[in-house]
Protein backbone atom coordinates (compact mmCIF):
# COMPACT_ATOMS: atom_id res chain seq x y z
CA UNK A 1 0.00 0.00 0.00
CA UNK A 2 2.69 2.47 0.84
CA UNK A 3 4.74 1.85 -2.49
CA UNK A 4 1.13 2.51 -4.25
CA UNK A 5 0.76 5.47 -2.36
CA UNK A 6 4.73 7.35 -3.07
CA UNK A 7 4.83 6.86 -7.02
CA UNK A 8 1.24 8.29 -7.04
CA UNK A 9 1.76 11.85 -5.99
CA UNK A 10 5.33 11.75 -7.15
CA UNK A 11 3.64 10.90 -11.13
CA UNK A 12 0.93 13.90 -10.32
CA UNK A 13 4.10 16.85 -8.92
CA UNK A 14 6.03 16.25 -12.15
CA UNK A 15 2.92 16.56 -14.59
CA UNK A 16 1.57 19.67 -13.03
CA UNK A 17 5.50 20.85 -12.95
CA UNK A 18 6.84 20.99 -16.12
CA UNK A 19 3.80 21.48 -18.33
CA UNK A 20 2.90 25.25 -17.03
CA UNK A 21 6.59 26.81 -17.93
CA UNK A 22 7.43 25.15 -21.53
CA UNK A 23 3.43 26.26 -22.47
CA UNK A 24 4.13 29.62 -21.36
CA UNK A 25 7.16 30.67 -22.18
CA UNK A 26 7.10 30.15 -26.12
CA UNK A 27 3.56 31.78 -25.93
CA UNK A 28 4.63 34.77 -24.79
CA UNK A 29 7.72 35.71 -26.91
CA UNK A 30 6.43 34.93 -30.01
CA UNK A 31 2.92 35.84 -29.53
CA UNK A 32 3.28 39.30 -28.56
CA UNK A 33 5.80 39.58 -31.98
CA UNK A 34 2.92 38.05 -34.20
CA UNK A 35 0.70 40.20 -32.36
CA UNK A 36 2.38 43.18 -32.87
CA UNK A 37 3.35 42.97 -36.21
CA UNK A 38 -0.11 41.85 -37.37
CA UNK A 39 -1.11 45.01 -35.56
CA UNK A 40 1.13 47.20 -37.36
CA UNK A 41 0.04 46.24 -40.57
CA UNK A 42 -3.20 46.47 -39.84
CA UNK A 43 -2.98 49.89 -38.79
CA UNK A 44 -0.81 50.65 -41.41
CA UNK A 45 -3.46 49.93 -43.66
CA UNK A 46 -6.30 51.36 -42.01
CA UNK A 47 -4.27 54.85 -41.96
CA UNK A 48 -3.54 54.47 -45.80
CA UNK A 49 -6.88 53.96 -46.88
CA UNK A 50 -8.28 56.32 -44.02
CA UNK A 51 -5.56 59.14 -45.56
CA UNK A 52 -6.60 58.52 -49.36
CA UNK A 53 -10.31 58.46 -48.72
CA UNK A 54 -9.83 61.69 -46.85
CA UNK A 55 -7.51 62.73 -49.60
CA UNK A 56 -10.16 62.34 -52.74
CA UNK A 57 -12.76 63.68 -50.11
CA UNK A 58 -11.22 66.74 -49.59
CA UNK A 59 -10.67 67.27 -53.17
CA UNK A 60 -14.26 66.45 -54.36
CA UNK A 61 -16.02 69.02 -51.84
CA UNK A 62 -12.99 71.72 -51.86
CA UNK A 63 -10.89 72.88 -54.90
CA UNK A 64 -7.39 73.42 -54.21
CA UNK A 65 -6.97 75.95 -51.16
CA UNK A 66 -3.06 76.98 -52.81
CA UNK A 67 -5.38 78.79 -55.37
CA UNK A 68 -6.99 81.49 -53.44
CA UNK A 69 -3.67 82.78 -51.87
CA UNK A 70 -1.68 83.38 -55.06
CA UNK A 71 -1.72 87.18 -54.78
CA UNK A 72 0.32 90.03 -54.37
CA UNK A 73 0.47 93.31 -53.35
CA UNK A 74 -0.75 94.79 -56.83
CA UNK A 75 -3.80 92.49 -56.49
CA UNK A 76 -4.56 93.19 -53.05
CA UNK A 77 -4.74 96.97 -53.73
CA UNK A 78 -6.38 96.91 -57.05
CA UNK A 79 -8.89 93.99 -55.65
CA UNK A 80 -9.37 96.31 -52.46
CA UNK A 81 -10.67 99.15 -55.06
CA UNK A 82 -13.32 97.19 -56.70
CA UNK A 83 -14.58 95.87 -53.93
CA UNK A 84 -15.10 99.48 -52.15
CA UNK A 85 -15.69 101.02 -54.71
CA UNK A 86 -17.76 98.75 -57.55
CA UNK A 87 -18.78 101.93 -59.37
CA UNK A 88 -15.53 103.06 -60.54
CA UNK A 89 -15.19 99.33 -61.81
CA UNK A 90 -14.58 100.58 -65.70
CA UNK A 91 -13.61 96.92 -66.77
CA UNK A 92 -15.52 93.73 -67.02
CA UNK A 93 -16.83 91.23 -64.15
CA UNK A 94 -15.90 88.48 -66.16
CA UNK A 95 -13.09 85.34 -65.29
CA UNK A 96 -10.21 84.48 -67.28
CA UNK A 97 -10.50 80.83 -68.14
CA UNK A 98 -7.94 78.84 -69.54
CA UNK A 99 -8.14 75.29 -70.55
CA UNK A 100 -6.22 73.08 -68.54
CA UNK A 101 -5.94 69.32 -69.54
CA UNK A 102 -9.27 69.02 -71.36
CA UNK A 103 -10.65 71.10 -67.99
CA UNK A 104 -11.90 74.04 -68.15
CA UNK A 105 -10.33 76.34 -65.14
CA UNK A 106 -9.60 79.61 -64.21
CA UNK A 107 -6.81 81.97 -63.69
CA UNK A 108 -5.71 82.62 -60.15
CA UNK A 109 -5.61 85.60 -58.48
CA UNK A 110 -2.41 87.13 -59.34
CA UNK A 111 -3.37 87.16 -63.23
CA UNK A 112 -6.81 87.76 -62.76
CA UNK A 113 -8.42 90.87 -61.17
CA UNK A 114 -12.21 89.52 -60.81
CA UNK A 115 -10.74 85.80 -59.93
CA UNK A 116 -11.75 85.68 -56.14
CA UNK A 117 -8.87 84.86 -52.93
CA UNK A 118 -9.03 84.21 -49.59
CA UNK A 119 -5.99 86.28 -48.31
CA UNK A 120 -7.83 89.35 -48.13
CA UNK A 121 -11.41 87.68 -46.31
CA UNK A 122 -9.23 86.37 -43.94
CA UNK A 123 -7.39 89.86 -43.22
CA UNK A 124 -10.37 91.68 -43.00
CA UNK A 125 -12.11 89.18 -40.98
CA UNK A 126 -8.85 90.13 -38.44
CA UNK A 127 -9.20 93.78 -38.83
CA UNK A 128 -13.26 93.59 -37.68
CA UNK A 129 -11.81 91.66 -34.72
CA UNK A 130 -9.16 94.09 -34.10
CA UNK A 131 -11.29 96.93 -34.90
CA UNK A 132 -14.07 95.71 -32.80
CA UNK A 133 -12.18 95.58 -29.90
CA UNK A 134 -10.59 99.03 -30.26
CA UNK A 135 -14.00 99.69 -30.48
CA UNK A 136 -15.38 97.98 -26.82
CA UNK A 137 -11.84 100.06 -25.40
CA UNK A 138 -12.90 103.60 -26.40
CA UNK A 139 -16.21 102.63 -25.03
CA UNK A 140 -14.77 100.89 -21.66
CA UNK A 141 -16.55 97.56 -22.60
CA UNK A 142 -13.38 95.78 -23.41
CA UNK A 143 -12.92 92.41 -22.31
CA UNK A 144 -11.32 88.92 -23.79
CA UNK A 145 -14.63 87.54 -23.28
CA UNK A 146 -16.45 90.02 -25.38
CA UNK A 147 -14.13 89.94 -28.01
CA UNK A 148 -14.07 86.12 -27.85
CA UNK A 149 -17.78 86.56 -28.45
CA UNK A 150 -17.18 89.12 -31.24
CA UNK A 151 -14.77 86.60 -33.41
CA UNK A 152 -18.37 84.20 -32.90
CA UNK A 153 -20.03 87.27 -34.12
CA UNK A 154 -18.31 87.49 -37.31
CA UNK A 155 -18.08 84.11 -37.91
CA UNK A 156 -21.70 83.72 -37.85
CA UNK A 157 -22.13 86.57 -39.83
CA UNK A 158 -19.63 84.98 -42.60
CA UNK A 159 -21.62 81.41 -42.29
CA UNK A 160 -25.33 83.32 -43.01
CA UNK A 161 -23.31 85.45 -45.66
CA UNK A 162 -22.13 81.78 -47.21
CA UNK A 163 -26.00 80.29 -46.83
CA UNK A 164 -27.16 83.17 -48.22
CA UNK A 165 -25.17 83.33 -51.35
CA UNK A 166 -25.62 79.65 -51.66
CA UNK A 167 -29.00 79.53 -51.25
CA UNK A 168 -29.69 81.39 -53.89
CA UNK A 169 -27.04 79.86 -56.11
CA UNK A 170 -28.68 76.67 -55.86
CA UNK A 171 -32.54 78.31 -56.09
CA UNK A 172 -31.18 79.63 -59.28
CA UNK A 173 -30.25 76.50 -60.42
CA UNK A 174 -26.41 76.45 -60.19
CA UNK A 175 -24.96 74.65 -57.66
CA UNK A 176 -21.43 73.97 -59.03
CA UNK A 177 -19.35 76.59 -58.44
CA UNK A 178 -17.16 75.90 -55.59
CA UNK A 179 -17.32 76.13 -52.08
CA UNK A 180 -14.64 78.29 -51.25
CA UNK A 181 -15.39 80.38 -53.89
CA UNK A 182 -18.63 81.43 -51.95
CA UNK A 183 -16.87 81.86 -48.97
CA UNK A 184 -13.97 84.31 -50.61
CA UNK A 185 -17.15 86.19 -52.52
CA UNK A 186 -19.13 86.16 -48.71
CA UNK A 187 -15.41 86.99 -46.68
CA UNK A 188 -15.33 89.94 -48.90
CA UNK A 189 -18.04 91.88 -47.03
CA UNK A 190 -15.60 92.15 -44.08
CA UNK A 191 -13.52 95.08 -45.98
CA UNK A 192 -16.21 97.21 -45.98
CA UNK A 193 -17.43 96.72 -43.05
CA UNK A 194 -13.99 97.41 -41.24
CA UNK A 195 -14.09 100.69 -42.97
CA UNK A 196 -17.46 101.75 -41.45
CA UNK A 197 -16.58 100.34 -37.96
CA UNK A 198 -13.57 102.82 -38.40
CA UNK A 199 -14.99 105.27 -39.03
CA UNK A 200 -17.09 104.82 -36.15
CA UNK A 201 -14.01 105.19 -34.20
CA UNK A 202 -12.78 108.22 -35.54
CA UNK A 203 -15.80 110.12 -35.68
CA UNK A 204 -19.34 108.78 -34.17
CA UNK A 205 -21.75 110.14 -36.78
CA UNK A 206 -19.90 109.10 -40.13
CA UNK A 207 -20.96 105.54 -39.16
CA UNK A 208 -24.46 106.21 -39.94
CA UNK A 209 -23.44 107.61 -43.46
CA UNK A 210 -20.68 104.85 -43.84
CA UNK A 211 -22.94 101.58 -43.56
CA UNK A 212 -25.41 102.59 -46.05
CA UNK A 213 -22.50 103.46 -48.15
CA UNK A 214 -21.20 100.08 -47.73
CA UNK A 215 -24.35 97.98 -47.69
CA UNK A 216 -24.55 99.20 -50.88
CA UNK A 217 -21.42 98.85 -52.46
CA UNK A 218 -21.27 95.34 -51.15
CA UNK A 219 -24.55 94.52 -52.33
CA UNK A 220 -23.50 96.04 -56.09
CA UNK A 221 -20.43 93.98 -55.73
CA UNK A 222 -22.35 90.53 -55.00
CA UNK A 223 -25.24 91.22 -57.39
CA UNK A 224 -22.44 91.79 -60.31
CA UNK A 225 -20.33 88.92 -58.82
CA UNK A 226 -23.01 86.72 -58.80
CA UNK A 227 -24.40 87.87 -62.27
CA UNK A 228 -21.30 86.46 -63.70
CA UNK A 229 -20.83 83.36 -61.97
CA UNK A 230 -24.74 82.85 -62.72
CA UNK A 231 -24.08 83.51 -66.15
CA UNK A 232 -20.78 80.92 -66.57
CA UNK A 233 -22.42 78.07 -64.74
CA UNK A 234 -26.07 78.29 -64.87
CA UNK A 235 -27.66 76.44 -68.29
CA UNK A 236 -31.18 78.21 -68.63
CA UNK A 237 -30.91 82.14 -68.19
CA UNK A 238 -34.31 82.88 -66.43
CA UNK A 239 -33.68 86.77 -66.22
CA UNK A 240 -37.08 88.10 -64.35
CA UNK A 241 -36.42 85.58 -61.58
CA UNK A 242 -32.69 86.47 -61.79
CA UNK A 243 -32.95 90.03 -61.13
CA UNK A 244 -35.39 89.34 -58.07
CA UNK A 245 -33.01 87.48 -56.46
CA UNK A 246 -30.51 88.86 -57.00
CA UNK A 247 -32.47 92.17 -55.87
CA UNK A 248 -32.76 90.22 -52.57
CA UNK A 249 -29.10 89.43 -52.05
CA UNK A 250 -28.04 93.17 -52.05
CA UNK A 251 -31.03 94.01 -49.58
CA UNK A 252 -30.11 91.18 -47.77
CA UNK A 253 -26.99 93.07 -47.01
CA UNK A 254 -28.39 95.88 -45.12
CA UNK A 255 -29.40 93.77 -42.19
CA UNK A 256 -26.30 91.75 -41.80
CA UNK A 257 -24.05 94.41 -41.95
CA UNK A 258 -25.69 96.41 -39.76
CA UNK A 259 -26.22 93.39 -37.35
CA UNK A 260 -22.05 92.95 -37.84
CA UNK A 261 -20.95 96.69 -37.38
CA UNK A 262 -22.79 96.91 -34.15
CA UNK A 263 -20.34 96.39 -32.31
CA UNK A 264 -21.92 95.08 -28.50
CA UNK A 265 -22.14 91.61 -26.99
CA UNK A 266 -25.73 91.77 -27.42
CA UNK A 267 -27.12 88.92 -29.13
CA UNK A 268 -30.10 90.30 -31.11
CA UNK A 269 -28.16 93.64 -32.09
CA UNK B 1 15.46 -15.44 -7.88
CA UNK B 2 14.80 -14.94 -4.38
CA UNK B 3 11.34 -13.58 -5.10
CA UNK B 4 10.13 -16.45 -7.72
CA UNK B 5 11.27 -18.56 -4.53
CA UNK B 6 9.39 -16.34 -2.29
CA UNK B 7 5.72 -16.99 -4.21
CA UNK B 8 5.56 -20.69 -4.11
CA UNK B 9 5.24 -20.94 -0.44
CA UNK B 10 2.43 -18.47 -0.67
CA UNK B 11 0.80 -20.82 -3.46
CA UNK B 12 1.31 -23.86 -1.17
CA UNK B 13 -0.38 -22.68 1.90
CA UNK B 14 -3.32 -20.95 -0.20
CA UNK B 15 -4.13 -24.50 -2.04
CA UNK B 16 -4.39 -26.05 1.58
CA UNK B 17 -7.18 -23.38 2.27
CA UNK B 18 -10.78 -22.71 0.74
CA UNK B 19 -11.90 -21.84 -2.07
CA UNK B 20 -12.54 -18.19 -1.70
CA UNK B 21 -8.97 -17.78 0.15
CA UNK B 22 -7.51 -18.76 -3.77
CA UNK B 23 -9.57 -15.84 -4.98
CA UNK B 24 -7.94 -13.49 -2.72
CA UNK B 25 -4.46 -15.08 -2.77
CA UNK B 26 -4.78 -14.76 -6.34
CA UNK B 27 -5.34 -11.30 -6.14
CA UNK B 28 -2.24 -10.47 -3.82
CA UNK B 29 0.10 -11.76 -7.04
CA UNK B 30 -1.40 -9.12 -8.94
CA UNK B 31 -0.39 -6.50 -6.68
CA UNK B 32 2.95 -7.16 -6.83
CA UNK B 33 3.02 -6.75 -10.75
CA UNK B 34 1.80 -3.31 -10.13
CA UNK B 35 4.70 -1.94 -8.33
CA UNK B 36 7.25 -2.25 -10.32
CA UNK B 37 5.68 -0.39 -13.12
CA UNK B 38 5.13 2.48 -11.72
CA UNK B 39 8.43 2.36 -10.26
CA UNK B 40 9.62 2.10 -13.76
CA UNK B 41 7.25 5.21 -14.81
CA UNK B 42 8.65 6.91 -11.82
CA UNK B 43 12.37 6.87 -13.69
CA UNK B 44 11.21 8.32 -16.21
CA UNK B 45 9.24 11.40 -14.59
CA UNK B 46 12.05 11.58 -12.28
CA UNK B 47 14.02 12.28 -15.90
CA UNK B 48 11.13 14.63 -17.08
CA UNK B 49 11.49 16.48 -14.10
CA UNK B 50 15.60 16.50 -14.22
CA UNK B 51 14.97 18.34 -17.64
CA UNK B 52 12.44 20.99 -16.25
CA UNK B 53 14.60 21.45 -13.72
CA UNK B 54 17.13 22.25 -15.86
CA UNK B 55 15.37 24.56 -17.82
CA UNK B 56 14.01 26.32 -14.37
CA UNK B 57 17.82 26.70 -14.00
CA UNK B 58 18.30 28.01 -17.32
CA UNK B 59 15.21 30.01 -16.78
CA UNK B 60 16.27 32.34 -14.05
CA UNK B 61 19.79 32.36 -15.68
CA UNK B 62 18.03 35.23 -17.86
CA UNK B 63 16.62 37.42 -14.84
CA UNK B 64 20.35 36.90 -13.00
CA UNK B 65 21.80 38.05 -16.20
CA UNK B 66 19.58 41.03 -16.47
CA UNK B 67 20.17 41.96 -12.89
CA UNK B 68 24.08 41.54 -13.51
CA UNK B 69 23.52 44.39 -16.85
CA UNK B 70 21.49 46.25 -14.24
CA UNK B 71 23.63 46.52 -11.62
CA UNK B 72 26.28 47.32 -14.05
CA UNK B 73 24.62 50.14 -15.70
CA UNK B 74 23.95 51.42 -12.45
CA UNK B 75 27.54 50.99 -11.62
CA UNK B 76 27.87 52.89 -14.97
CA UNK B 77 25.60 55.58 -14.02
CA UNK B 78 27.49 56.34 -10.90
CA UNK B 79 31.01 56.42 -12.34
CA UNK B 80 30.19 59.02 -14.76
CA UNK B 81 28.73 61.14 -12.44
CA UNK B 82 30.30 63.99 -12.46
CA UNK B 83 30.34 64.01 -16.69
CA UNK B 84 26.79 64.39 -16.50
CA UNK B 85 25.18 67.78 -18.61
CA UNK B 86 23.75 70.21 -16.66
CA UNK B 87 20.04 69.62 -15.58
CA UNK B 88 19.07 73.01 -18.35
CA UNK B 89 20.62 71.21 -21.25
CA UNK B 90 19.22 68.27 -20.54
CA UNK B 91 15.45 69.99 -20.32
CA UNK B 92 16.38 71.74 -23.73
CA UNK B 93 16.42 75.46 -21.75
CA UNK B 94 19.37 76.96 -23.08
CA UNK B 95 19.85 80.68 -21.10
CA UNK B 96 23.05 82.13 -23.32
CA UNK B 97 20.93 81.21 -26.48
CA UNK B 98 17.50 83.01 -25.16
CA UNK B 99 19.81 86.13 -23.62
CA UNK B 100 20.92 86.68 -27.32
CA UNK B 101 17.71 86.20 -29.25
CA UNK B 102 16.34 88.55 -26.68
CA UNK B 103 19.04 91.26 -27.31
CA UNK B 104 18.51 90.56 -30.90
CA UNK B 105 14.93 91.98 -30.55
CA UNK B 106 15.64 94.32 -28.45
CA UNK B 107 17.62 96.35 -31.20
CA UNK B 108 14.95 97.65 -33.44
CA UNK B 109 16.49 99.00 -35.89
CA UNK B 110 19.20 95.95 -36.98
CA UNK B 111 17.73 92.31 -36.29
CA UNK B 112 20.21 89.85 -36.10
CA UNK B 113 18.33 86.66 -37.81
CA UNK B 114 21.06 84.28 -37.50
CA UNK B 115 20.75 83.72 -33.71
CA UNK B 116 17.30 82.62 -34.70
CA UNK B 117 17.66 79.71 -36.99
CA UNK B 118 17.31 77.17 -34.26
CA UNK B 119 13.61 77.68 -32.46
CA UNK B 120 13.10 77.38 -28.76
CA UNK B 121 10.36 77.40 -27.26
CA UNK B 122 11.67 77.75 -23.43
CA UNK B 123 12.27 81.74 -24.30
CA UNK B 124 8.94 82.62 -25.26
CA UNK B 125 7.38 80.98 -22.23
CA UNK B 126 9.46 83.13 -20.38
CA UNK B 127 7.63 86.12 -22.16
CA UNK B 128 4.67 84.36 -21.42
CA UNK B 129 4.99 84.54 -18.00
CA UNK B 130 6.24 87.90 -17.66
CA UNK B 131 3.26 89.44 -19.83
CA UNK B 132 1.10 87.47 -17.57
CA UNK B 133 2.85 88.88 -14.34
CA UNK B 134 2.53 92.56 -15.74
CA UNK B 135 -1.06 92.09 -16.59
CA UNK B 136 -1.35 90.96 -13.48
CA UNK B 137 0.64 93.90 -11.67
CA UNK B 138 -1.87 96.50 -13.55
CA UNK B 139 -4.64 94.24 -12.00
CA UNK B 140 -6.11 91.82 -14.54
CA UNK B 141 -5.93 88.37 -14.30
CA UNK B 142 -5.55 86.73 -18.35
CA UNK B 143 -3.02 83.76 -18.26
CA UNK B 144 -5.87 81.59 -19.71
CA UNK B 145 -6.59 84.25 -23.04
CA UNK B 146 -3.03 85.05 -23.27
CA UNK B 147 -2.15 81.53 -24.28
CA UNK B 148 -5.35 80.50 -26.18
CA UNK B 149 -4.52 83.37 -28.52
CA UNK B 150 -0.90 82.74 -28.80
CA UNK B 151 -1.56 79.50 -30.04
CA UNK B 152 -4.12 80.61 -32.51
CA UNK B 153 -1.63 83.66 -33.47
CA UNK B 154 0.63 81.26 -34.43
CA UNK B 155 -1.02 78.69 -36.09
CA UNK B 156 -3.11 82.18 -38.13
CA UNK B 157 0.49 82.83 -38.94
CA UNK B 158 1.47 79.39 -40.04
CA UNK B 159 -1.59 79.05 -42.69
CA UNK B 160 -1.06 82.58 -43.72
CA UNK B 161 2.78 81.95 -44.60
CA UNK B 162 2.72 78.41 -45.68
CA UNK B 163 -0.60 79.49 -48.39
CA UNK B 164 1.03 82.59 -49.50
CA UNK B 165 4.72 81.28 -50.02
CA UNK B 166 2.97 78.03 -51.95
CA UNK B 167 5.14 74.78 -52.82
CA UNK B 168 8.33 77.08 -51.79
CA UNK B 169 6.92 77.35 -48.17
CA UNK B 170 8.88 75.28 -45.61
CA UNK B 171 7.77 77.29 -42.21
CA UNK B 172 7.24 74.83 -38.96
CA UNK B 173 4.72 75.67 -36.60
CA UNK B 174 7.46 74.93 -33.76
CA UNK B 175 9.73 77.76 -35.63
CA UNK B 176 6.57 80.33 -36.34
CA UNK B 177 5.57 79.50 -32.19
CA UNK B 178 8.71 80.43 -31.42
CA UNK B 179 9.05 83.45 -33.77
CA UNK B 180 5.66 85.05 -32.83
CA UNK B 181 6.94 84.32 -28.80
CA UNK B 182 10.30 86.10 -29.25
CA UNK B 183 8.90 88.97 -30.91
CA UNK B 184 6.01 89.52 -28.41
CA UNK B 185 8.87 91.17 -26.05
CA UNK B 186 7.96 94.74 -27.44
CA UNK B 187 4.69 93.84 -26.16
CA UNK B 188 5.83 92.83 -22.91
CA UNK B 189 7.73 96.14 -22.40
CA UNK B 190 4.88 97.68 -23.25
CA UNK B 191 2.88 96.30 -20.65
CA UNK B 192 5.52 97.08 -18.17
CA UNK B 193 5.90 100.60 -19.25
CA UNK B 194 2.13 101.41 -19.15
CA UNK B 195 2.41 100.43 -15.13
CA UNK B 196 3.63 103.72 -14.93
CA UNK B 197 1.19 106.02 -17.72
CA UNK B 198 -1.98 106.69 -15.70
CA UNK B 199 -4.84 105.55 -16.98
CA UNK B 200 -6.68 109.02 -17.98
CA UNK B 201 -4.01 109.23 -20.80
CA UNK B 202 -5.60 108.05 -23.22
CA UNK B 203 -3.73 109.50 -26.57
CA UNK B 204 -0.14 108.90 -24.96
CA UNK B 205 -1.07 105.27 -24.41
CA UNK B 206 -2.34 104.84 -27.92
CA UNK B 207 1.03 106.38 -29.42
CA UNK B 208 3.23 104.24 -27.13
CA UNK B 209 1.16 101.30 -28.07
CA UNK B 210 1.28 102.07 -31.89
CA UNK B 211 5.30 102.35 -31.99
CA UNK B 212 5.59 99.06 -29.76
CA UNK B 213 3.08 97.34 -32.07
CA UNK B 214 5.23 98.69 -35.28
CA UNK B 215 8.16 97.71 -33.60
CA UNK B 216 6.96 93.93 -33.22
CA UNK B 217 5.52 93.90 -36.58
CA UNK B 218 8.68 94.90 -38.42
CA UNK B 219 10.99 92.99 -36.03
CA UNK B 220 8.67 89.41 -36.92
CA UNK B 221 7.60 89.99 -40.47
CA UNK B 222 11.87 90.44 -41.22
CA UNK B 223 12.52 86.34 -39.33
CA UNK B 224 10.13 85.09 -40.74
CA UNK B 225 10.67 85.89 -44.24
CA UNK B 226 14.27 86.02 -43.85
CA UNK B 227 13.98 82.38 -41.87
CA UNK B 228 11.69 80.78 -44.49
CA UNK B 229 11.57 80.71 -47.98
CA UNK B 230 9.20 81.99 -50.14
CA UNK B 231 8.20 84.69 -48.24
CA UNK B 232 10.30 87.49 -49.88
CA UNK B 233 7.61 88.44 -52.46
CA UNK B 234 5.12 88.44 -49.99
CA UNK B 235 6.46 90.79 -47.15
CA UNK B 236 4.07 93.49 -46.98
CA UNK B 237 1.09 90.85 -46.73
CA UNK B 238 2.75 88.76 -44.08
CA UNK B 239 3.75 92.07 -42.30
CA UNK B 240 -0.37 92.98 -42.41
CA UNK B 241 -0.73 89.49 -40.81
CA UNK B 242 2.02 90.32 -37.72
CA UNK B 243 0.70 93.37 -37.41
CA UNK B 244 -2.82 92.19 -36.90
CA UNK B 245 -1.56 89.50 -34.43
CA UNK B 246 0.75 91.87 -32.47
CA UNK B 247 -2.57 94.65 -32.36
CA UNK B 248 -4.52 91.95 -30.96
CA UNK B 249 -2.18 91.97 -27.98
CA UNK B 250 -1.53 95.34 -27.02
CA UNK B 251 -5.87 95.85 -27.22
CA UNK B 252 -5.00 93.71 -23.80
CA UNK B 253 -2.38 95.90 -22.77
CA UNK B 254 -4.42 99.34 -23.49
CA UNK B 255 -7.73 98.34 -22.07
Amino acid sequence: MYNNMGPRPGMAMPQANPQPSPFGNPFSGPGSGLIRSGLGAYGEKIFGSSSEYVQSNISRYFSDPQYYFQVNDQYVRNKLKIVLLPFLHRGHWTRISEPVGGRLSYKPPIYDINAPDLYIPLMAFGTYVVLAGLSLGLYGKFTPEALNWLFVKGMVGWFLQVMLLKITLLSLGSGEAPLLDIVAYAGYTFTGLCLAVLGKIIWGYSYYVLIPWTCLCTGVFLVKTMKRVLFAESRSYDSSRHHYLLIFVALAQFPLLIWLGNISVNWLF
Amino acid sequence: MTKDFAVPPVVFPSGGSSGGANVQQRRFPATPFQPPRPSSSAIPFMSFDIGSAAASSATPAGPFGGTIASSSSFGGGSASFEDEEPLLDELGIHPDQIWKKTRSILNPFRINQAVHKDSDLSGPIFLYLALCLFQLLAGKIQFGVILGWIVVSSIFLYVVFNMLAGRNGNLNLHTCTSLVGYCLLPVVVLSAVSLFVPQGAGPVRFVLAALFVLWSTRACSTLVVSLADGGEEHRGLIAYACFLIYTLFSLLVIF
